[in-house]
């Protein structure tokens, strides 16, 4: 090859990567990283893609140049240069790239060791996954279960995680670290929160219809106002467990069956929309024309049977007629109980 | 040289004398099918029916096992009644066949393609007039699920159907389109290639297409059931246990599917092996051939695992077995091993048979040699091995064992290899070329450019950590849509207009042709390089629904989705009209050296009037006096064999 021939494809080559580490750098592409192990992954993303971008250039030099420099004119019957291959250039084609993966697999491989190191000193939470909803349980806190994740800044948290029916999957884009859930077995997930905020919890694994709906929150804390939630969500249920009518119970069964993930109630402090507001329950079974409590109960059991308007049918799973009856009547109870007389 | 199919009546049997009256019920056709699915619907609801009274089971009439059990006795009711099984019966139960008549073989009416037909050539239109009737289809049903995530919120269709229309539109696209359509280019050009006159077994290839439009059917009607909204990988327990009746729809479907693959690959292996013309060696093989070669081991090693996972997903579903059954001991993983250990080969099972289009597009439209062509035959080779040791890579988040990632990780970024070999080789065949721009000269430079992309997307996806953040995201769509699209559709369309001729005996229109491609480049691009972002940002895959604030630029794939999808209405109508009205085509338009191109267009019923003796290799361009073959009456000249 001639030096003006090279000299002008290294020009497109350089042209080329120019444009693509533009659009690499311009465009925001990754989420603020809130978690210690996005910051490994990001790292291994750029990497990556330093070496795309440099692989890309030189394919689509050599076709832009070719395309341009090597167009046949219309009347060129003409035959190309019978070149059947070069053994020094096949065998450097076969080794850079060989090199160039490895290297990625080593620090690919080395990121992930880092990001599964789990320190003496963490947090544990049980994950629970059902259709449709989240819950998560506190061992460390006499098995406080929300339906939204509560997490203090910079401590190494290890979810302990398991499905009840079919496959989920926990995401939080922003954590960077994604794990299934499979029914049957354990898996698990460490993360280290680095930054304050609140961030979605997103299922990515296909799990039935209401699979698009399957979201919650990851909120990071200060410690010390994590400490304080504790103390004052810990009050909470103990006090609702004093008071009458067994709203303790109730309230237990409301947040460990998971409505929280999807419904607003007052008494629960709960704020989710997937489903519809708890708070109006009174309203709803005039409109249907039923008892305050036996709509209620009916709701639970058999979701399909009032179906308020602006929702869709077979979204809140059936799953629940299979409640403990004592579970039921606490949850019908503390339902009926915490509607504006 | 140049004779055509009706010049050959003199040397053909003819099809038998038809039949009159009432014996034409009788004769394998159309008129068969309605009794005799009837009489096959028949037996297996009897069968179904007298098990169920034997064993005591309640209630007796169950439609949910019924109709899994129709759906394998109908189909073979419909394949007997068209005469799929008449010569095989007959051997069977001793009755006189007819082996040497070939009644059955070419075509002299459009009515020929409409019935069980022995020749390769009409089975090949078949296949591709088939499996591009299912592209049509589940290019539409992307339509849809493109007007439904236009905007956030619900609009059209429900959160189920949603989840339908995406199942069912991976299912026909893979099942009934890409892997098909590649076997359907396959059947009309290997035999001509290797310098047969058929292909080695002609019944099964007829039985191994009919199957085809049965499997579609299927899968089509899971949305009637319905219920199929588990994903065309159709993860156990939610397919097998937590779906409706639909998802048997797709276990019967791809059963259907996978016996016809499996049934052309066997095909395409002895036809390969034993039916090369003289001097036809494998170093001389046109890379087409490599690579069907190559794609017919995997697919004969791997589509048995993807008919075993479907059948025991199926048996959990309908027989109550206990497969994936995590609360009977059952093992949730197992399927997902099952599964990718066929689905990982099958990427290359649609791939490699475009690297083979791509390899003679390239040649052919460059005027020059294949560039390192032993090296290329090998890389197949080697991508064939690999590609049975890399399953795990799709389930680095599924709670496998640990362990397991970092070697799946090693040997999927090796791949990479073999592949970046090919690349790198198409490219040194242009340089020094003499560009000819025609439409399929476009396609196979814009698959390599966009298959370049979707490789280094790849060696994302194979890096575990990036994996476990955008696994399952709209990455992943990205992903395999510049593999599957940019891919394997684009060396379809490079393929489909480059033997148009060839097929047809007419030209397609270059204008129309061009237009076509740089309206589906563009309108591709446009509509899957900003999946890439949203998957990154957050934005799982399979949902009907998405957080607001991916709206804007949901709403821009969408439009760029229906500009893509109209781009193909430029294609239908160029084929269509072409293929009525195009100017004829002469024998060898591309002035290409492989022997498709040494016989007229279309070729004789029994492809060459001669049998061709293959001298040199099939890139030969720019050597002085090479040929690559020459035929009876033609004397090969020392000279000749120097170019061997």
């Amino acid at each position: 090859m001639r030096r003006g021939v090279l000299v002008r494809l290294v020009a497109v080559g350089l042209a080329v990567a120019a444009v693509t580490l533009a659009v690499a750098l311009f465009v925001p592409w990754l989420p603020t990283p809130a978690s210690k192990q996005a910051d490994r992954i990001d790292f291994v993303f750029w990497f990556v893609t330093a070496i795309s971008i440099a692989i890309f250039a030189l394919v689509v030099a050599v076709i832009l140049y070719s395309v341009v420099r090597f167009r046949a004119a219309p009347d060129d019957d003409s035959d190309g240069a019978p070149i059947h291959g070069n053994t020094t250039l096949e065998i450097a084609w076969t080794a850079v790239p060989a090199v160039l993966v490895t290297v990625i697999a080593v620090v690919s491989a080395v990121a992930l060791a880092q990001n599964e190191h789990l320190p003496k000193n963490h947090l544990r939470v049980n994950v629970t996954a059902q259709q449709w909803v989240w819950s998560f349980t506190y061992p460390k806190y006499q098995g406080l279960t929300i339906s939204q994740l509560r997490l203090p800044l910079g401590e190494t948290v290890q979810l302990k995680m398991h499905a009840l029916d079919v496959i989920h999957s926990f995401w939080v884009p922003q954590f960077g670290q994604k794990q299934d859930l499979v029914p049957g077995i354990t898996t698990q997930l460490i993360i280290t929160p680095k930054r304050l905020g609140t961030y979605p919890v997103v299922c990515t694994e296909l799990c039935g219809e209401g699979h698009a709906l399957m979201r919650s929150e990851a909120i990071v804390m200060k410690p010390k106002a994590f400490a304080a939630w504790v103390v004052a969500e810990q009050r909470a249920v103990a006090k609702a467990s004093q008071a009458p009518g067994g709203g303790g119970a109730g309230l237990a069964a409301f947040n460990s069956n998971g409505c929280s993930g999807c419904h607003t109630f007052k008494p629960a402090g709960s704020n989710a929309t997937t489903g519809p507001d708890l708070d109006n329950l009174a309203a709803d079974a005039a409109r249907a024309g039923k008892p305050l409590e036996a709509f209620a109960r009916t709701s639970i059991v058999d979701p399909n049977a009032y179906i308020e308007k602006g929702y869709q049918p077979n979204i809140m799973p059936s799953t629940f007629k299979s409640l403990p009856k004592q579970q039921l009547d606490a949850l019908v109870q503390f339902l009926t109980a915490g509607q504006k007389k | 040289m140049t004779t055509t199919a009706a010049a050959h009546d003199d040397l053909h049997a003819g099809p038998a004398p038809p039949p009159r009256g009432w014996r034409r019920l009788l004769a394998p056709g159309w008129l068969r099918v309605p009794w005799m699915s009837a009489l096959f619907f028949g037996i297996g609801l009897g069968i179904t029916l007298l098990v169920r009274w034997a064993e005591g089971w309640h209630p007796i009439w169950d439609g949910q096992v019924i109709t899994t059990v129709e759906l394998t006795a109908v189909p073979f009711g419909i394949l007997a009644g068209i005469g799929g099984f008449d010569y095989w019966a007959r051997y069977a139960i001793g009755s006189p066949t007819r082996p040497e008549d070939h009644s059955g073989h070419g075509a002299y009416s459009w009515r020929d393609y409409f019935r069980v037909n022995t020749d390769h050539k009409v089975i090949g239109v078949q296949y591709l007039v088939t499996t591009i009737f299912f592209f049509v289809a589940a290019g539409l049903t992307a339509m849809i699920m493109r007007a439904e995530l236009a905007r956030p919120g619900m609009q059209y269709v429900g959160n189920q159907v949603f989840n339908e229309l995406f199942s069912v539109h991976a299912a026909l696209m893979i099942f009934l389109f890409i892997i098909p359509a590649f076997a359907g280019l396959g059947n009309y050009v290997i035999p001509l290639m290797i310098g047969a006159p058929d292909m080695a077994f002609p019944r099964l290839n007829a039985l191994s297409f009919w199957l085809l439009p049965i499997a579609g059917l299927i899968m089509l009607s899971s949305f009637i059931v319905p219920g199929f909204g588990c994903g065309w990988t159709g993860y156990a327990p939610l397919c097998s246990t937590h779906q409706e009746l639909g998802a048997v729809f797709f276990n019967m479907g791809v059963q259907w599917a996978g016996a016809s693959s499996i049934m052309t690959a066997l095909n395409f292996l002895v036809t390969i092996i034993t039916m090369r013309a003289p001097g036809m060696t494998f170093w001389r093989l046109p890379l087409l051939v490599w690579a069907n070669f190559t794609t017919s081991l995997l697919v004969v090693i791997a589509t048995p695992f993807i008919a075993g996972s479907q059948f025991m997903s199926m048996f959990d579903h309908i027989m109550h077995t206990n497969f994936f059954n995590y609360e009977a001991g059952g093992y949730v993983l197992g399927y997902q091993h099952i599964f990718w250990f066929y689905s990982h080969p099958a990427v290359y099972i649609m791939m490699l048979p475009g690297f083979g289009i791509a390899s003679e597009v390239i040649s052919t439209f460059a005027r020059k040699p294949i560039f390192g062509y032993r090296l290329m035959a090998l890389s197949l080779m080697a991508i064939l091995v690999l590609g049975f040791s890399v399953w795990a890579h799709h389930m680095f988040v599924s709670g496998m064992a640990p362990w397991l990632r970092v070697p799946m990780m090693v040997t999927s970024v090796v791949i990479a290899v073999p592949t970046g070999i090919k690349v790198f080789s198409w490219l040194a065949t242009l340089w020094e070329g003499k560009l000819n721009f025609s439409t399929p000269m476009l396609f196979a430079l814009g698959f390599v450019s966009m298959f370049v992309i979707g490789g280094l997307s790849g060696i994302y996806l194979a890096a575990v950590p990036i994996d476990i953040h955008v696994s399952d995201t709209y990455f992943v769509v990205a992903h395999i849509h510049y593999v599957l699209f940019g891919g394997s559709l684009f060396t379809i369309f490079a393929g489909i207009y480059y033997w148009f001729p060839k097929m047809t005996g007419r030209m397609y229109n270059e204008r129309l042709g061009k237009l076509h491609f740089w309206l589906t480049f563009i309108g591709f691009n446009a509509t899957f390089f900003p999946m890439h972002y949203l998957g990154i940002q957050g934005m799982p895959r399979r949902v009907s629904d998405y957080a607001p604030r991916f709206a804007d630029l949901n709403f821009f794939i969408s439009i760029a989705s229906f500009f893509l999808g109209a781009s193909t209405l430029v294609f239908l109508y160029n084929m269509i009209v072409s293929w009525n009205r195009g100017e004829p085509a002469p024998a060898n338009p591309w002035r290409a050296h492989t022997l498709e191109w040494q016989v007229s267009s279309p070729p004789p019923v029994f492809n060459f009037d001669e049998i061709p003796q293959v001298v040199g290799g099939p890139y030969e361009y720019g050597v002085p006096g090479a040929r690559h073959a020459v035929f009876n009456g033609d004397r090969v000249t020392e000279e000749e064999e120097v170019h061997a």
